[in-house]
């Protein structure tokens, strides 16, 4: 409580930030096998997401989908329910908003624009509710039903877009383009980023603010830790996880809500190329923090915004971020082994070295 | 017996931060049986757990019949011979006994098939040779403790053992499972010429099981004694450092007004099997009532059901005139129940969570450490933290660090802190002292009898009858889910319970047809 971190945290951190390292040094190493430059690749790699203010803009608008699945992430898992269904929730959302845009043409700006956002958070809020409900209710694994209905969302919008929502100049695997006033405003010329940033940042903050300042934030995590020892202090378990459950799905419905209103104006049968899975692996790498989440989703939308400009300045795959992406997970994966590792070699040798002083 | 089995000599094993065994030596003489207590935390299982090979030693070696040798794992301690069972249970609850007993050495058919009836053919065979009966065919999963426990032991034996290390055997055990394995042990050693070394922190236990008795403080081996040079003061003294125990608690007479009445309950346990067949019996204000039972009696489904954890099919729960018939937990603490578990790893904490955040449990929500029920007031929730961990004696440098990483016994306090502190007019106290350490036991004692000085009606459930001849005003014996008698405190002896909580006395009044349900 008195100091920021506790050495806990801190110790995470170092193991993070070397687990980075290792990973960024070994994605080098496959550089130098493949006969080019490191320097070359992250040079184009740091460019391309961090240089100007075009790149800026690109990686932060990648950051949008992911802080927002991986802050839904974040939310189920700490409460112990795990919300495995975030792209599916993401599809629905982001064709509610669509629907709406196609639909409601006469509203103003501003109400329109709300319409949207509360139609695609309340839909995927719901599609997050059914297995949540028949989690607690049933005690149906809420990982295999999510999973399964990330299938059926996909499927089903698919079909939405082909048949009943098909445009009228054929089918083009897309809806027709929203109306104008349901556009949320692009920030940088050329990039897609757009006001939505904004929503984004006040999202983050309320997360914030619920997941590690509230007493509500307080029952969450004691839940997720040990939920009978949450029953048996007057936590009602059952309710806090259905209610987890359905923010993260709201949150994932956000994400797809930005991807329609921001960024491509309408709802594309392939809409997202899995970010909610990668917002999963975003929480995962931090331990569901908050502030790590928003951390981690910038340094992997730079990630994904250079390696696409590492690979068109030096023809190095931009496949070789998933490369070092997956090795940082497999670090932290090990974490705590390797930590123990660690301290039991440096408490030997200091060992050793007073035995020798001794001797001496 | 006589000579050296194993010799510890000045052993040392640092873990970060923490001196767990400071230059320890221990003797244990083939043929013996070897106790070794000590207060949680004094180093009784690291140190075991360096004979066993789980942990080496940072410094000092291990002479086996005079020679020096590593143990570096577990593997190397079979080979010699030397087998432990764990506090914690390591059995399969999915599988059957015969399958858990032969686990990691299974006979094999073709070398790839276990062959199920060689296995069964050994485990009948073993428990024949060393008087153990178990059923080969059972699951694990649906036996006792004690039996599951005779298991561990078992599989020990199997693998070759001449040495046992039994570490807290009797801490989960009922007074008559603790009589049956001494048995076990006795027969162990003097028949069959294997060597036992046995921790425990139960006093009693040392002095009638043990030949030699070996006591650890704070890391240190503070000296070895004959057992029957020894007796319950002498050793709590070295255990402790200082006189404790034994004192006579001080109880005062009030007026007693009926808190809560229970009528009739019905409930059934996890395996649907009626656990509660119509318990009745009300509790006053002021008073201590204890339910004696032997475990597994319906004590843990009765405690589940007066806190909200376990739904009842019949009958009738009164608390403070209010009807609480199948109410949650959190309505339950709300009409004035606060409820020490039995499980408090399960139940009672998270270890994953800080000291504050355990503490605060029950009271995030109110003022003034919830500002309008909603954010967390830092600034009160830290003052109430150091108010409980002072007062009620919490051993932490401070109520930041996890709740995992303190001993039994300041878990135990936390726990107590916390639910003592709502200043409920009823408390649940369940196996308030399992498995702590005398030091704390005496510490939780007096806090029960000061609470029940102020006024406070207590239920306090525990499978250990000094604590409930100690403590109690008036004792309830429960036997296979009914009330089998009802004493005043200094009415009726250990060993005449003992029948009640059996069920023995049945017999006896129903031939004289005294007894009226």
């Amino acid at each position: 409580m008195n100091s920021r971190f506790s050495s806990e945290d801190l110790e995470y951190i170092v193991s993070l930030t070397l687990s980075i390292a290792v990973s960024l040094i070994m994605g080098a190493l496959i550089m130098i096998a493949n006969g080019r430059s490191p320097m070359v690749g992250y040079g184009a790699l740091i460019r391309g997401a961090f240089g100007g203010k075009y790149s800026i803009a690109n990686t932060l608008a990648k950051t949008v989908p992911l802080a927002l699945t991986g802050l839904a992430t974040a939310i189920s898992f700490r409460s112990g329910i795990f919300n495995i269904g975030g792209e599916g929730q993401l599809y629905l959302g982001a064709f509610a908003a669509a629907y709406v845009g196609i639909t409601f043409t006469a509203l103003p700006k501003g109400l329109g624009m709300l319409l949207a956002i509360l139609a695609g958070a309340l839909v995927g809020g719901l599609y997050a509710y059914v297995p949540g409900f028949l989690k607690v209710k049933y005690k149906i694994d809420e990982v295999i039903t999510t999973i399964m209905l990330n299938t059926v969302a996909v499927l089903f919008t698919s079909y939405l877009v082909n048949y009943p929502f098909a445009p009228a100049a054929g089918k083009l695997n897309a809806t027709e383009i929203i109306s104008e006033q349901f556009h949320l405003s692009r920030l940088i010329r050329l990039s897609t980023l757009n006001t939505s940033i904004f929503f984004m940042g006040f999202i983050a903050l309320f997360m914030y603010y619920l997941m590690e300042k509230t007493s509500a934030g307080y029952d969450f995590k004691l839940v997720g830790q040990n939920s009978l020892f949450a029953r048996f202090g007057g936590i009602d378990d059952r309710k806090q996880m259905l209610i987890a459950m359905v923010i993260s799905g709201s949150l994932c419905g956000l994400a797809g809500v930005f991807e329609v209103l921001g960024v491509h104006y309408r709802f594309l049968q392939h809409i997202s190329p899995g970010y909610a899975w990668d917002g999963m692996l975003v929480a995962l790498i931090v331990k569901n923090n908050p502030i790590g989440v928003m951390i981690m989703s910038i340094f992997f939308g730079a990630l994904k915004t250079g390696s696409i400009a590492m690979e068109n300045a030096t023809s190095i795959p931009s496949e070789l971020v998933l490369v070092i992406q997956s090795i940082i997970i497999l670090f932290i994966a090990g974490e705590r082994g390797f930590k123990d590792k660690f301290k039991e070699w440096n408490l030997r040798r200091r060992v050793g070295q007073k035995a020798g002083e001794r001797n001496a | 017996m006589g000579d050296k089995l194993i010799q510890v000599r000045n052993v040392s094993k640092r873990f970060p931060g923490v001196l767990a065994n400071d230059r320890v030596n221990l003797d244990i003489e083939r043929g013996e049986i070897h106790a070794i207590i000590g207060e949680n935390g004094a180093g009784k299982s690291t140190l075991m757990n360096i004979i066993y090979g789980l942990y080496e030693p940072t410094e000092g070696e291990i002479l086996f019949e005079g020679k020096p040798i590593e143990i570096k794992s577990p593997l190397d301690a079979i080979n010699l011979g030397i087998g432990m069972v764990h506090q914690h249970f390591m059995l399969l609850p999915s599988f059957t006994v015969a399958e858990n007993i032969v686990l990691g050495t299974e006979p094999r058919r073709n070398r790839i098939f276990m062959d199920f009836k060689e296995a069964v053919l050994e485990t009948q065979q073993l428990s024949e040779t060393y008087g153990l009966r178990v059923d080969p065919y059972r699951k694990v999963g649906s036996l006792s403790v004690g039996i599951q426990q005779r298991i561990e032991i078992l599989k020990v034996l199997y693998k070759g053992a001449d040495i046992l290390i039994l570490d807290e055997p009797t801490a989960v055990l009922t007074p008559q499972e603790t009589e049956d394995l001494f048995g076990v042990i006795r027969n162990l050693v003097e028949d069959l010429g294997k060597t036992v070394i046995i921790i425990t922190h139960k006093l009693q236990e040392v002095l009638a099981i043990s030949h030699r008795v070996s006591v650890m403080r704070q890391g240190k081996m503070v000296g070895t004694l004959n057992t029957k040079d020894a007796d319950e003061r002498v050793l709590a003294e070295m255990m402790v450092g200082r006189e404790v125990l034994f004192e006579e608690l001080h109880k005062v007479e009030l007026p007693k007004e009926e808190v809560l009445s229970v009528d009739g309950i019905r409930a059934r346990d996890n395996r649907h099997l009626m656990a509660l067949d119509g318990v009745s019996f009300n509790l006053r204000a002021g008073e201590i009532l204890g339910i004696a039972g032997v475990e597994g009696n319906g004590q843990t489904e009765l405690v589940e059901v007066l806190t909200g954890l376990r739904k009842m099919e019949e009958g009738t729960l009164t608390i403070k005139g209010v009807d609480a018939f199948n109410r949650t937990p959190r309505e339950i603490r709300k009409l004035g129940i606060a409820h020490i578990p039995e499980d408090r790893l399960a139940t009672g904490l998270s270890r994953e969570a800080t000291i504050w955040e355990n503490l605060l449990m029950g009271v995030q929500h109110m003022e003034p450490y919830a500002i309008w029920g909603i954010h967390m007031n830092k600034g009160k929730i830290r003052e109430r933290t150091a108010r409980l961990i002072e007062e009620f004696d919490i051993r932490t440098p401070t109520g930041d660090i996890l709740a995992g990483s303190l001993s039994g016994g300041n878990m135990q306090k936390m726990i107590i802190a916390r639910e003592f502190s709502f200043n409920t007019p009823i408390l649940i106290v369940a196996q308030p002292t399992r498995g702590i350490d005398v030091g704390a036991i005496e510490f939780v004692h007096k806090q029960i009898v000061e609470k029940r000085n102020a006024g406070t009606a207590i239920l306090l459930v525990s499978a250990d009858l000094d604590e409930i001849f100690r403590l109690s005003d008036r004792i309830l014996t429960l036997y296979e889910g009914r009330i089998t008698g009802e004493f005043l405190s200094g009415e009726i002896s250990k060993r005449e319970i003992g029948l009640y909580m059996t069920g023995k006395h049945m017999d006896s009044i129903e031939r004289g047809g005294a007894y009226e349900q």
